[in-house]
């Protein structure tokens, strides 16, 4: 074994403390029982979904230019011209639209297991980062197709931040680069979308999985005690995941392929502007609030949700009481997401 | 035969089995991939270009224009109208028509053709390009390459 | 089964499922929306001409059609059909340089390339002057202003050139795209056959063609070569289709004559001998038109319908010889007078005339109702043939010869005092039984003609067979004609009038006419309204 041992000579580590390390920390890791059910698992998914964002979004780079003349007829180029172009443009698309359904069935099984609380806190806080990573992702993304509802959605997003006090202006002129949007914006959502934002979600996600793995997966109670390890069956099972998903990804983009739209146009709002779906709670509650009123509600809800896992230990003593408030809270949360969103959708 | 290998044979087939299936799908996957990054060989179509009239150039004489910001010379020969790209196919440079000796010549590197192209002096590997040329009536075309308008051609 | 094993399975048909799903996406090409326009390459040349006239905003949109057309692809410039030599008619200068350009491209500047277009062309009747010939003397009825905008734009199509060529190219093909695709449209077509006295683009909208062409043209793509003896690819025919494309077994022309077998806008009908050297025959002429219906239509259908349109044609001039009659006759007799100076006339007794009431019947009979009759017959345009046709023109010739009356004509005041229905039909007649259409059993049971002369086919007969030896029907119209002439109870339908089925349905529909008749005279005739009048008799 030649090469072995020439590779040993320029890499003199321990080899077989190596192997031991890799079969301690990842062959072996001990996986509580409890993740044989699958609902168990959806932590897996975003981290599968974000590997695929990142090998579709490099992939659309090749063809995507960032300028007011070019973003739309590249796009349509990408997506009419290219081969495949529409298959790798609709993986990316529904990528990040699976990805925020992942992470919200995740937010939702750690919080109703309750694995935030203690000494869990810091996990959940960064888990909240990632997830409002994610949406800064979402809406850097959709604003450089550049199509007309894009286009709008990009200046009445970006235009809330007005509504946040004191600083609120400052952060618009350097979200747009300058008080409106312009080529710099576009070219600023890019570098924000390619160049920022994955280094702090990888490092953000680093830190997630670190600690995840220094505290060992929560185990929920009322399940029998015991481990196995993560080869194979939850090896398998992350396999299975990644087939599954790209399986239904696929099949969505040939079903409801990402579509043009018309392009942007500066001069004419079109009569009906709304933000990509995930947004929607925000949008309507927005819409039935004052702009000021509802900035500082939803800036407060974010301060709630980053620092629930110290507010749920101050709302009763009692264990079980607590528990039953969390899952109200929980409760009330998930129904008036999910009860805006319909609302939204319903309604034109 | 032992039940065991019946056993252990029905078991290595159907590994092999799902072990090649993950790898097709990877393999296609890794196609559709390929072929995005590629963009498709376009087969190439033509159309016929006016490049002079016949009676606009005298023989021995050329005349040099513009196509696709590249000069081209249209040389009028005794035997009938030949149309050369400028470029020189050495380095890229481009050629000058020397008319009192009827031949192109390259400054960069002294580079020589004659009224036909042909390579009589200096570096150049091979004859100019030369493009294909056809008369109708009184006008002298070219046949150059269909081009779509827009950034992608 | 033990889980990692169920979990192997789960890979292998989730591998097995992609597969599938990553060749289906392999195979789904995204649809093209946007289309594509060809490069267009300057040169110099043209560029001078380009940037000048944009700069100074002169006919900038000109310069944009010729980008869009195939001239643009293939380097034919400004100068290429503007070219000038000094002297010559349209030579002139731009105000901004020193290029001399010819300001009127003509015909001769397009034969360059397009030589056998602009042959055919001059070999049509769309060069003919006629209208200098035959119509100068028109111009005292209409002031030259008038011409100007009025009948000399239209007649431009045959203009001759101070360098010898006729026509106008771009009548039909527009500068400077000089697209096919607008050449196409009947429209083109329609800019001058227009209006009373041919009304083709009505005829042709109101025909099945048209019809087809208004629901479903505008998906066509009207771009099409002619030029390689390839099917038809549209649908139903333009104006072009017909006369000027070629199918399978036409070539294209230019030359709208080639296919055309009757005169059927002259004063009286008569069977083509244009260019018969080029052309041949006015038999071959109508054999390449056929050979353009057989694109769609069975020879069964169109050699009917083709006879029975010549056979309104030869029926229009029996009618004309009554109108020529009167007409020579009241000018013989002194009712109505020709215009002239001295022994110079201005007017033609049968051609036109202007002051006097039977003239000017004479002229509409002709060259307005007597054009929509034969023209509506020819293309499919019923109602041309029937109320803008038959009807005016019967009611031209019962005005004149009541005109004829009034004034003192004996004769015709015999014809105004008969109470004959036959006097409606004072000329010969045409006929053919039945329609190309079908069998109709009970509609020729009720004309006069058919059920008080006996002798109506006979005669009939006698008058389609002079026809034929007269070179005004081919054989194989006659031997049409014949086989009808034969089988007339069949084709005219009256051998199934009484048929058990027929009958039924007939009586139906009289049952239901009777109680439309009994409501319309309950709901309307016999009303009478209690408040009188105001006006007393």
């Amino acid at each position: 074994m030649s090469v072995k041992n020439w590779l040993k000579e320029r890499f003199p580590i321990d080899y077989a403390k190596f192997i031991e390390i890799n079969e301690n920390i990842f062959m072996k890791e001990p996986i509580p029982n409890h993740l044989k059910k699958w609902y168990y698992c959806t932590g897996a998914t975003p981290l599968i979904l974000l590997a695929l964002q990142i090998v579709t979004g490099i992939l659309l780079t090749f063809y995507f230019m960032p300028s007011p003349e070019m973003a739309y007829e590249s796009v349509r180029h990408i997506t009419q011209d290219v081969r495949l172009g529409f298959w790798v443009r609709g993986l990316h698309r529904w990528g990040s639209n699976l990805m925020i359904i992942a992470l919200l069935l995740h937010m939702t099984r750690v919080f109703f297991t309750a694995s935030y609380q203690k000494p869990r806190e810091i996990n959940w806080m960064i888990g909240v980062i990632l997830f409002f990573l994610t949406l800064t992702f979402s809406f850097t993304g959709y604003a450089l197709t550049y199509n007309q509802l894009s286009y709008w959605a990009t200046t009445v997003g970006t235009n809330m931040f007005d509504a946040v006090p004191v600083i609120g202006h400052s952060i618009l002129v350097f979200m747009r680069g300058g008080e409106e949007v312009t080529a710099n914006t576009l070219t600023r959502f890019f570098t924000f979308h390619v160049g920022m934002l994955p280094p702090l979600i990888i490092l953000f996600l680093a830190m997630h999985i670190i600690i995840l793995r220094i505290h060992g997966v929560s185990e929920p109670e009322g399940y029998e005690k015991g481990y196995y390890s993560f080869y194979p069956h939850h090896f398998y099972k992350i396999i299975i995941i990644t087939l599954f998903v790209l399986c239904v990804l696929s099949t969505l983009t040939i079903i409801y392929p990402p579509g043009l739209g018309t392009p942007a146009d500066p001069t004419v709002t079109p009569t009906h502007i709304k933000p990509e779906w995930y947004f929607f709670p925000t949008y309507r509650f927005l819409k039935l609030v004052p702009l000021n009123i509802g900035i500082i509600v939803s800036g407060l809800f974010v301060v709630g949700m980053i620092f629930w896992p110290f507010i749920e230990p101050m709302l009763s003593k009692n264990k079980s009481t607590r528990t039953k408030i969390a899952w109200v809270v929980g409760a009330m949360v998930i129904i008036l997401t999910v009860g805006l969103s319909v609302w939204e959708t319903v309604v034109a | 035969m032992t039940e065991e290998k019946v056993k252990s044979r029905r078991e290595f087939l159907r590994g092999l089995g799902i072990a090649s299936a993950v790898v097709i799908a990877i393999g296609v996957f890794f196609r559709n991939v390929l072929a995005y990054l590629y963009p498709p060989a376009k087969e190439k179509t033509y159309h016929k270009y006016l490049v002079a009239k016949v009676d606009e150039i005298p023989v021995g004489k050329a005349k040099e224009m513009t196509l696709s910001n590249q000069p081209i010379f249209v040389v009028h020969l005794e035997e009938g109208y030949k149309v050369f790209s400028g470029v020189c196919t050495h380095l890229g440079c481009i050629v000058r028509w020397e008319e009192q000796k009827g031949r192109f010549y390259c400054p960069c590197h002294q580079g020589i053709f004659d009224k036909t192209g042909v390579v009589t002096g200096g570096p150049p590997p091979r004859p100019l390009d030369e493009f294909e040329v056809k008369v109708d009536k009184k006008l002298v075309f070219i046949k150059t390459e269909d081009k779509m308008e827009g950034p992608w051609t | 089964m033990d889980t990692v094993k169920a979990q192997q399975w789960l890979i292998g048909i989730f591998s097995t499922l992609l597969i599938v799903i990553l060749i289906i996406v392999a195979s789904v090409e995204m649809k093209k929306s946007a289309s594509e326009k060809p490069y267009v390459e300057i040169d110099k040349k043209s560029a001078q001409c380009i940037t000048c006239h944009e700069k100074q905003n002169i006919a900038v949109k000109q310069v944009e059609a010729w980008k869009e057309s195939k001239h643009a692809v293939m380097g034919i410039g400004c100068t290429e059909c503007h070219a000038a030599e000094e002297g010559d008619f349209d030579a002139f200068k731009c105000p901004q340089s020193d290029v001399l350009v010819a300001s009127h491209p003509t015909p001769k500047d397009c034969a360059e390339c397009h030589d056998q277009e602009v042959e055919e062309f001059e070999n049509s009747k769309h060069a003919h002057q006629f209208w200098l010939f035959a119509n100068a003397d028109r111009s005292i009825f209409e002031n030259p202003i008038s011409a100007r905008h009025g009948c000399e734009q239209c007649h431009q199509i045959s203009n001759v050139w101070p360098d010898g060529s006729v026509g106008e190219c771009d009548a039909c093909h527009p500068k400077h795209s000089f697209s096919i695709e607008v050449a196409r449209q009947p429209e083109t077509c329609g800019e001058c056959h227009i209006g009373p006295d041919h009304p083709h683009i009505e005829i042709y909208n109101e025909s099945k063609h048209g019809n087809i062409f208004a629901a479903r043209g505008k998906d066509w793509d009207m771009n099409y070569n002619t030029t390689n003896n390839e099917p038809i690819p549209i649908e139903a025919p333009v104006c072009v289709t017909c006369h000027m494309d070629g199918n399978e077994t036409q070539p294209m022309t230019h030359d709208v004559s080639a296919r055309l077998a009757f005169e059927s806008q002259a004063p009286w009908s008569f069977r083509t001998v244009w260019d018969e050297e080029n052309l041949g025959t006015w038999e071959e002429k109508r054999g390449r038109m056929e050979a353009i219906c057989a694109s769609c239509h069975s020879p069964n259908f169109y050699k009917i319908y083709l006879l029975t349109a010549d056979l309104v044609n030869l029926q229009y001039n029996e009618m004309r010889r009554m109108f020529v009659y009167w007409t020579k006759k009241l000018t013989k007799d002194g009712k109505i007078s020709q215009i002239k100076v001295g022994d110079k006339t201005y007017s033609n007794p049968v051609i036109n005339g202007w002051d006097e009431k039977p003239e000017e019947l004479m002229y509409y009979a002709w060259h307005h109702e007597g054009r929509r009759f034969r023209h509506g017959a020819m293309m499919m345009g019923a109602d041309y043939t029937q109320w803008h046709g038959i009807w005016e023109l019967q009611e031209d010739m019962v005005e004149m010869i009541t005109w004829a009356a009034e004034h003192g004509d004996a004769e015709a005041q015999k014809w105004v005092d008969s109470n004959h229905p036959s006097k409606f039909a004072p000329y010969a007649l045409y006929d053919i039984p039945g329609s190309a259409w079908g069998i109709p059993t009970r509609t020729n049971t009720t004309p006069f003609l058919y059920n008080n002369y006996p002798d109506y086919w006979e005669r009939i007969y006698a008058n389609v067979e002079e026809a034929y030896k007269n070179n005004l029907l081919s054989k194989d119209q006659w031997e049409l004609w014949l086989e009808r002439y034969e089988n007339r109870d069949h084709y005219l339908g009256t051998k199934y009038k009484d048929n058990e089925a027929v009958k039924e349905l007939f009586d139906m529909y009289q049952k239901r006419n009777a109680i439309d008749k009994k409501a319309f005279n309950e709901q309307a005739v016999k009303l009478d309204l209690p408040g009188k009048p105001f006006y007393k008799k």
